[in-house]
């Protein structure tokens, strides 16, 4: 049972009235996977920015796109898989987030890259084929590895 | 049922908002239409009572980040108040605290108007 795959596979169409439903998918499956509440939280809030990110730049507001979202509970980490088909992003192209000099230029780009960065332990984008895949891994505090199911 | 709804009142001519729900790309317009709707009549001591805001997302702290500056140029404020664990967990993580001045109960957040410190981030 060594091989990788996704225990859960959500596929939304790209518009943001979905994004309450893979908030909801979400925090369920961090639960599941052994996170407590306010982990659960924070990890739903990446995964929605992560989504909104497709939404607004791969897709560029287009509603009648797919988003697909792949979650994997593995040991003692939940990895969230964000696909879309959309126009290659390149993750390279997001600031740096400067807060003051955010708010003095009404900036507020890239705070959503920046939110899922600093929440995740470990978030990377590729491009898989005709698809962006935005790859998000949080590792259980250590305290509670061995409680997931 | 509504993700979003956001109540309004004054109390000695601040602007009290009370978004209840959730705010994210999709929703954060009624949010953001509650703050421009006190600019435009002038006011410019706003606080975000947050006791039922259950979650916000960059788009709504992008909200506040656009308009904070002009709310501080004409020498006012928008500050938040009694947000859940969830919503100052959120805030912590990005750095709002630094920017904002946040208060655990929303008359604290009133009486700090009060203070003659009407503009400005908190102190470092």
């Amino acid at each position: 049972m060594s091989e990788r795959r996704p225990v859960l596979v959500l596929r939304v169409p790209s518009r943001t009235e979905f994004l309450a439903a893979i908030r909801d998918v979400t925090r369920r499956m961090a639960e599941i996977a052994g996170f407590d509440g306010a982990q659960s939280d924070q990890l739903a809030l990446a995964v929605d920015e992560a989504s909104t990110n497709v939404i607004k730049h791969a897709y560029a507001g287009a509603g009648d796109r797919r988003i697909e979202i792949r979650f994997e509970a593995r040991g003692d980490e939940l990895r969230v898989e964000v696909v879309d088909d959309g126009k290659p992003v390149d993750p390279r192209a997001v600031p740096q987030v400067d807060l003051r000099r955010y708010a003095s230029e009404r900036r507020t780009g890239g705070l959503g890259v920046h939110l899922m960065g600093r929440i995740m332990d470990r978030v990377t984008f590729r491009r898989s084929g005709r698809s962006n895949v935005c790859c998000m891994v949080k590792r259980k505090p250590a305290a509670d590895r061995g409680a997931a199911p | 049922m509504t993700e979003l709804s956001v109540d309004r009142r004054e109390l000695e001519g601040i602007v009290l908002l009370y978004p209840r729900g959730f705010i994210n790309a999709h929703t954060v317009r009624l949010f953001e239409s509650a703050i421009q709707e006190a600019l435009d009549e002038g006011r410019y001591r706003i606080v975000v009572s947050g006791a039922e805001l259950k979650y916000i997302a960059s788009a709504g702290l992008g909200a506040i980040m656009g308009v904070v500056e002009e709310i501080r140029t004409n020498g006012g404020d928008i500050r938040l108040a009694e947000l859940n664990e969830t919503v100052q967990n959120i805030c912590d993580i990005l750095g709002f605290n630094h920017l904002y001045r946040i208060f655990p109960s929303e008359m604290e957040a009133i009486l700090s108007f009060r203070e003659g410190g009407e503009t400005g981030s908190p102190p470092a």
